[in-house]
């Protein structure tokens, strides 16, 4: 087995999603958790576009976290049995980061009441028409997984959303009983359950 | 062989990496561009589209949606993805790398307020962008001096990515002035046989 180390901050953010797979896939890691003030002056020169997180494989590095978990998920048998629900997993993954992309935007609002209407806006009509047609995939692929029929990195990604998508709208999921029951399911799984009791708790 | 269409706009835009994809594999597939002023987009195409957007893939009657999703999928199945699982992933890293670059682009290229839109570019072309593109020519110098490909030692779709973004960033050697490496390999892709068929044969579109 590889070494593997992931570094980050200590946040879930952009790591959180490598770590799930890792815990799903029960494959043992180095954790480092960076201090704000240690970036960039002990570790940017490592990283091949100048940020985190990084993956180490025995010392190779792989930078970008949407590759990472990617590459993770295809190395533990968690990507999808075939290239169609790789493909699918992919497009789930592609989906979850316009919706980050856009959230991006409206957080880095600066004007508070602007900042409000963007939130509520983006809440009534963006986000569940992005949600909706996510709970339409679920619902098409039968409501046990969201690709194929047993857990992949896709079914992952929703348990992140969850997290992540928390932050700026609580319960996002509320409205959307598939994708909701799938949050629980997956939660519950016992090295996910695992991970998720003993990680470390952060803001977002 | 299965029946590919790519449903897309006229122009280059999120669908060309795809196009790309196909003709260096040279496999035929159908180039379906609608004209959304004549209401071809949405028209009856919106339903069938996995997140209601442009552009998807239809193989043997199944929808692909997400233009990442889409290529990288093509790449794969024509063997243009990267030899082993770890060149894969370092190909899916230069292109996330360069969605990061077309997202910053995409950001001041819908903005409406003129001066702001003008002030954002410059600051994109000056300052973003070189970063980027220096990162870029370390990680090509990498790969056995820098002189072949960005991914082991063939062409991947990584390479076809890069030879994308040249025409997103305007079609110019301008970008890449100082970064010899990265100026000679998309050169390089840009002049393999059937890309640059594709570049001399593809419809003229302002973007």
């Amino acid at each position: 087995m590889p070494t593997y180390k992931i570094t980050y901050f200590n946040f879930r953010g952009r790591a959180e999603l490598a770590r799930l797979i890792f815990a799903a896939a029960g494959v043992p890691y180095e954790d480092l958790r960076i201090e704000m003030s240690r970036w960039p002056v002990e570790y940017k020169d490592q990283c091949p576009f100048g940020q985190l997180p990084l993956l180490e494989v025995d010392g190779k590095v792989l930078a970008q976290s949407k590759t990472i978990a990617r590459y993770l998920a295809r190395e533990f048998n968690l990507a999808g049995k075939d290239s169609r629900e790789q493909a699918l997993a992919d497009m789930i993954l592609d989906h979850y980061a316009d919706i980050m992309n856009e959230m991006k935007v409206i957080w880095l609002e600066s004007d508070a009441e602007k900042k409000a209407t963007l939130v509520e806006k983006f809440k009534t009509e963006t986000l569940s028409k992005h949600l909706g047609y996510l709970e339409t995939i679920l619902r098409q692929n039968g409501g046990g997984f969201i690709v194929g029929d047993s857990l992949t990195w896709a079914d992952l990604m929703v348990v992140d959303s969850n997290d992540w998508l928390g932050v700026m709208f609580p319960n996002p999921y509320d409205n959307f009983p598939l994708l909701a029951g799938l949050v629980k399911r997956v939660r519950e799984m016992p090295q996910v359950a695992e991970w998720i009791a003993k990680r470390p708790d952060t803001p977002r | 062989m299965p029946n590919y269409q790519l449903v897309y706009y006229n122009r280059r835009g999120r669908a060309e990496l795809c196009r790309l994809i196909f003709h260096a594999a040279g496999v035929p597939f159908e180039d379906i561009r609608l004209d959304y002023t004549k209401g071809e987009w949405p028209g009856e195409w919106k339903a069938k589209a996995p997140f209601g957007q442009v552009p998807f893939l239809i193989v043997d009657g199944k929808m692909l949606a997400q233009t990442k999703a889409v290529a990288r999928y093509l790449a794969r199945e024509f063997n243009l993805a990267g030899k082993t699982s770890w060149d894969q992933a370092r190909a899916d890293m230069f292109i996330d790398e360069f969605d990061d670059i077309s997202t910053e682009v995409y950001k001041f290229a819908s903005e409406k307020d003129e001066a702001k839109k003008a002030e954002m570019s410059e600051k994109f072309y000056n300052e973003t962008l070189p970063r980027h593109i220096g990162y870029l020519e370390n990680l090509l110098k990498e790969n056995n001096g820098g002189n072949g490909y960005l991914v082991g030692d063939s062409l991947t779709w990584a390479g076809l990515g890069i030879a994308n973004a040249y025409d997103l960033l305007g079609g110019t050697d301008a970008p890449f002035e100082n970064f010899p490496l990265l100026a000679g390999l998309i050169k390089r892709v840009r002049a393999h046989p059937k890309v640059a068929e594709w570049i001399n044969a593809r419809p003229q579109t302002p973007f």
